[in-house]
């Protein structure tokens, strides 16, 4: 008479068991997005000796498979959990030398409670609305991301001179009052991504930091006082409909990494300020909301240095990034909008970039996304050295006009 | 007796599906959805704000540190009504969701056929929170009614 009922109990538990693996499975999730782009370029010059116009235009189109990102998340028990993510990028192909495949993210979390979390491995630190969310592609409205987050500009803006890339320990959590949430984040890491050594085509190692010390790439060979700090505070409704925040860092821009500054962007006066390590500060405030069917979300950073050199050569050097789209949501299931970009990079030299864009975002279902934008990308710099000792420019303009038709895919 | 009960419930109900038409509201918002959770859970009462925090992640543990297994309907007049009570849409939970499982912050309720089955994985998953229709608690094997949102 007890057999049948051990039984019962054994299948009762067994079956409580097996739900509570499920929730313990490693979970496998990503997203993709194609895009094909059109691009015109126009290239005006004013040369500084004879106020000639030079002028160039070019045109291309491309199809490519602009991102794929999987993401692995594990939760392994009630306080500890486990997240990956895996970043293809511009039709990867190691065969052909195409993109690039990346670790973005790998993380553990300690979850404490509610106000206390504490995150190690390498993770987007939270600064400003956009930066933890940066590379999500499915879920932002648009193809090319607010400038100092779209990593197709990531050799020509600097992103790492506006936001911080990586961060490596954070500890974050969440307080509720009333009818809104106080968030709170405050995270460490490496100095910027150009003071850790890398590997040449020979496979020997690259820096101009510290070679004696240098043995592996990837590795940060700068002392402490170089690496990140930094944080945000915000307050968000409790349905997560409107959220606002402030953020900072404190870490160094490597001046000594001369390769990164082209001979035609720094005047002969701007590359006496290279050669050391300047002490930054990035400051960031965010806005985004719905309303109704209207959606906005904005930023603004500021980036000061505090740099000797650059005081005792009176050149000014600082950056400046502000951004806002405002969006409609026409019907529940296509999202119009438009949006302003804005930057500014004085190092020495002065230089402006805009940015205009415009577009939608058709969600067919729960996976799938049309998306389409237009983008005028203006960059305007003066008083530029295009040939070192040769010619010189009073303004360099460069216009971009893109084009983009994308379909983003929840896998 | 039971003849008049059911007559009286009938005659009730009739009246607010009237009032409600009346308004101009669906019947199903004036529904009430009964909260339900894993017997075991260690918590007692939960409010609308609890209800709100857990279904939006913000909130992914009980207060014993147990971590809150959420389930959700894939559709019907249940999730209608339960959505109304919280005064949100799908599409906002779905992209406040979408956000928290992306960055690694919470994983998204699992969203389950029927009603019968959010009672069964309830009943079977520890920390377990589910929502179905108003009905009696005796049928309800494993399970406690915690809360009822309207």
């Amino acid at each position: 008479m007890k057999r049948p009922l051990l039984f019962l109990v054994l299948l009762a538990t067994g079956a409580t068991a097996v739900t509570a693996q499920e929730r313990d499975e490693l979970q496998v999730f990503g997203s993709m997005q194609s895009v094909f782009m059109h691009q015109e370029s126009q290239l005006k010059i004013r040369l500084a000796e004879t106020g000639d116009i030079l002028r160039q235009r070019e045109s291309r189109s491309s199809f490519a498979v602009q991102q794929l990102d999987l993401f692995l998340s594990k939760e392994i028990d009630e306080s500890f959990s486990a997240f990956i993510d895996l970043e293809f990028q511009a039709n990867y192909s190691s065969e052909k030398h195409w993109g690039s495949l990346s670790l973005q993210e790998a993380w553990l979390n300690y979850h404490y409670d509610e106000g206390l979390n504490i995150k190690a491995g390498l993770l987007f630190p939270a600064f400003n609305h956009l930066n933890e969310i940066k590379n999500r592609l499915a879920l932002l409205p648009y193809v090319f991301r607010p400038m100092v987050y779209e990593r197709l500009l990531s050799t020509h803006f600097f992103n790492e001179d506006f936001i911080p890339e990586h961060a490596y320990l954070q500890v974050s959590g969440v307080h509720a009052s009333g009818g809104v949430f106080f968030d709170y984040a405050a995270f460490a890491g490496n100095a910027e991504a150009s003071y850790l050594s890398s590997t040449n085509p020979d496979g020997s190692i690259q820096s101009d930091i510290n070679r004696d010390f240098e043995f592996l790439s990837g590795f940060d060979p700068s002392s402490l006082k170089l690496k990140l700090f930094g944080g945000r505070l915000g307050i968000r409704t409790r349905d997560e409909q409107w959220k606002a925040g402030v953020s900072f860092t404190h870490d160094y821009n490597n001046l000594r990494d001369t390769l990164a500054f082209g001979p035609y962007v720094l005047p002969p006066e701007a590359r006496a300020l290279l050669g050391d390590d300047a002490e930054r500060i990035r400051l960031g405030a965010d806005l985004s909301f719905r309303y109704g069917d209207f959606l906005f979300e904005g930023e603004l950073i500021k980036v000061i240095y505090d740099y000797e050199p650059a005081e005792e050569l009176k050149l000014h050097a600082e950056q400046g990034f502000a951004y806002g789209l405002l969006g409609y949501d026409i019907l529940p299931s296509l999202t119009l909008y438009g949006s302003l970009q804005w930057g500014d990079y004085y190092f020495g030299v002065a230089a402006d970039y805009f940015v205009y864009t415009t577009g939608a975002a058709w969600r067919f279902n729960e996976a799938i996304t049309a998306k389409a934008q237009f983008i005028v990308y203006d960059e305007l710099h003066e008083n530029v050295v295009l040939t070192p000792g040769y010619l010189h420019a009073d303004s360099h303009r460069v216009t971009l006009t893109f084009g983009f038709l994308g379909l983003s895919i929840l896998l | 007796m039971r003849a008049i009960i059911a007559y009286s419930v009938r005659v009730h109900t009739l009246r607010l599906m009237l009032l409600a038409a009346a308004l101009c509201i669906p019947a199903a918002l004036c529904a009430q959805t009964t909260i339900i959770v894993n017997d075991a859970v260690n918590v007692r009462s939960l409010s609308a704000k609890d209800i709100l925090d857990i279904y939006t992640l913000n909130r992914v543990h009980w207060d014993d540190g147990t971590r809150i297994s959420v389930f959700d309907l894939k559709g019907g007049k249940t999730k209608e009504s339960f959505l109304a009570a919280l005064g949100m849409t799908e599409e906002e939970f779905k992209r406040i969701w979408l956000r928290k499982q992306f960055t690694g912050k919470a994983r998204p309720p699992r969203a389950l056929a029927t009603e019968e089955e959010v009672i069964d994985l309830v009943s079977r998953t520890p920390g377990a929170i589910g929502y179905v229709s108003e009905r009696p608690a005796k049928n309800l094997p494993n399970v406690r009614i915690i809360a009822k949102v309207k």
